[in-house]
């Protein structure tokens, strides 16, 4: 601050630009959340206790964390394994494979879904031969997770990457000097600099997960107390006109969300605090 | 800095007054239609512009048509909670009611000679070629190793109509005509046999088609028998059963009083209504599968497959008392897929 030399009129556009930004905030994403909440918490705590413990809703919450966290898992391995292999080798189209993380993004979720039905679904070659087994994918549970793998693939990449990046190499380098392994040296020396980052992926991937619908839509099934997630619930509570119900299971949602992104945030300050960045 | 935080000002200042520009002024040569999703071809396709042709001929004057097509239940809360159609097309009279609760259509809506309703059709079992799996009766579909669609009644009202001629069929071949409250068990059964075989419930009849026809999902899918004629009259014909036993569709159509009285257009809507139950809307909707409730009107490509003996909402107690009775909190579907996934988790 005291290095600018800050003039009053610069000061009355800076607060015009902040109050214009927090207002924008307000409006495009406060605004909503808070009618939900509000209308999903009017009737009173006793009706939105009922709506929660309803053994459909309850089950639709259920499976939704539950595919969330296969997903995270899987992704938080393979996600740093793959920024890993992009940051610290260099083969023949590194730079197109970079580029290829970020596509899931730019998918219409519903042809995610319409794809893996082609590709695995119960008429597919994969899935007749799965069949033969006794095993499905599509229209059950391993589905799901698929469609969250594929929509959330990019999250844990992306956080991890950079850090990879910046990471200053010395450190392993005296590691190995001093006869560590190549994997005692990174449970020991990359790890503890690398969590924080693949936290941050593995918690926005399961934020993005716990709202998927388009999807998993596609793949599901939509059984319910056996395939139907919290979204799909949501989606035939509003078709059946109750509309209450698909509230109060939104609002769990959105304030599961919410602590995750705000653990994530508190992570984030103690893990720059440990590592005195 | 001034500067750009003016453009962001003015940015969301456009940005809200663009949001509100397209009010609808009285036009009397605009008719708003707001139906459900099944009848978008026939409309668009067959009905619209015959009527246009005849409303010009008559009237010289053109007329516009702002069509919207959706889910039936969604279509009518919408309509209930300020969308201004003029006209309601919907797949049941249970949607139908919430527009006469909410003051939209008049009370005696279904007091004309054919009840308000605008067209029919039958509940049917669409099959793969050479019907491989036997598939003739509604007990078929409980077999073991058939797999069966039809869509979430939760979000499908065919799904609806799919799942309560299942529950009619099996309800008034019980003696009493389901009348005793010990006997439903053989209903039960059936129910849940066949939503045992069910792959995927899809959100829409239109999505379970095409999860059937184009993705080879499944060895039958339960519809409405124009929904498989619609498809052999676009040229990928899918073989069909009528079940002995099954249910009428009957899908009503209403002026909504508030649209019209708003939009100054209840002479044209009324003409549209009139049309659309004439011999010549008849017609129209009989060549595009359904069954006409005119029955002077016949489909001009050859004769229906006649049906067996069917039954209508009625003879199961009305449009309400089949919701309660079947997707109730303690309804016979709710509680057959309850059922189902501890048999799963065992």
């Amino acid at each position: 601050m005291e290095a600018h030399a800050v003039t009053s009129h610069n000061r009355g556009s800076d607060l015009a630009l902040r109050w214009t930004t927090l207002f924008y905030l307000g409006v495009m994403v406060v605004l909503p959340m808070v009618t939900l909440c509000v209308q999903a918490a009017s009737p009173g705590i006793e009706p939105f206790w009922r709506a929660l413990s309803d053994p459909y809703a309850w089950h639709a919450l259920k499976l939704t964390f539950l595919t969330a966290f296969v997903m995270v898992v899987i992704n938080a391995v393979t996600g740093t394994a793959t920024a890993w292999v992009l940051v610290r080798y260099d083969f023949p189209g590194r730079s197109l494979v970079n580029a290829l993380i970020d596509l899931p993004f730019a998918v219409p979720t519903v042809v995610t879904g319409l794809m893996l039905v082609v590709l695995y679904g119960p008429s597919s070659a994969i899935g007749t031969v799965l069949g033969r087994f006794g095993w499905g994918v599509i229209y059950q549970q391993p589905g799901i997770v698929l469609a969250l793998l594929f929509v959330s693939y990019p999250f844990v990449i992306r956080s991890v990457q950079p850090v990879l990046m910046e990471l200053d190499r010395a450190e392993e380098e005296a590691a190995a000097t001093l006869g560590a392994g190549a994997w005692t040296t990174f449970r020991r020396v990359t790890l503890p600099v690398l969590w924080p980052s693949i936290l941050t992926g593995s918690g926005l991937s399961f934020s993005r997960a716990l709202g998927e619908f388009g999807s998993v839509v596609m793949v599901a099934g939509n059984h319910p107390l056996l395939t139907k997630t919290a979204p799909l619930h949501i989606y035939g509570e509003i078709e059946s006109g109750n509309r209450h119900a698909a509230l109060v299971v939104s609002s769990v949602l959105l304030a599961s969300s919410l602590l995750i992104l705000l653990g994530l945030n508190a992570l984030q300050r103690w893990g720059g605090v440990n590592h005195g960045d | 800095m001034n500067r750009l935080s003016l453009t962001v000002c003015a940015l969301l200042v456009a940005l809200t007054v663009s949001g509100c520009g397209n009010s609808s002024r009285p036009d009397s040569d605009t008719l708003k239609i707001g139906a459900y999703s099944v009848v978008r071809e026939v409309f668009h396709d067959g009905l619209i512009p015959a009527f246009a042709a005849r409303w010009k001929s008559n009237t010289r004057r053109e007329v516009q048509f702002e069509e919207s097509y959706n889910a039936s239940g969604a279509q009518a809360r919408s309509i209930a909670s300020g969308f201004d159609a003029d006209l309601a097309i919907l797949s049941h009279e249970g949607d139908m009611e919430i527009l006469v609760k909410d003051g939209k259509v008049k009370r005696d809506w279904n007091s004309g000679p054919h009840r308000g309703i605008l067209t029919n059709s039958l509940v049917v079992i669409g099959h793969r070629q050479g019907n491989p799996k036997q598939i003739k009766n509604w007990s078929d579909l409980g077999r073991p190793g058939v797999g069966v669609l039809y869509p979430d009644p939760k979000t499908s009202g065919g799904a609806r109509w799919n799942i309560n001629a299942i529950y009619g069929a099996a309800l008034l071949a019980v003696p009493d005509g389901g009348k005793g409250q010990t006997d439903l068990a053989s209903v039960r059964d059936l129910m849940s046999r066949i939503q045992a075989n069910v792959i995927n419930m899809d959100q829409s009849g239109r999505q379970s088609m095409a999860n059937f026809a184009e993705r080879q999902t499944g060895d039958a899918v339960v519809t409405y028998e124009n929904e498989l004629l619609l498809r052999s009259k676009e040229g990928e014909p899918i073989p069909y059963v009528i079940p002995p036993f099954t249910l009428l569709i009957e899908s009503p159509a209403a002026i909504v009083e508030t649209s019209v009285e708003r939009h100054g257009n209840r002479a044209l809507a009324e003409a549209f209504l009139e049309f659309l139950l004439s011999v010549e809307g008849q017609q129209i909707l009989a060549d595009y599968g359904f069954r006409p409730v005119n029955p002077e009107a016949k489909p001009s490509s050859g004769e229906r497959p006649s049906p067996g003996k069917l039954f209508t909402m009625a003879d199961l107690g009305g449009w309400a008392k089949v919701e309660e009775a079947l997707y109730g909190s303690q309804g016979l579907w709710t509680t057959i897929a309850a059922e189902r996934s501890q048999a799963h988790g065992r």
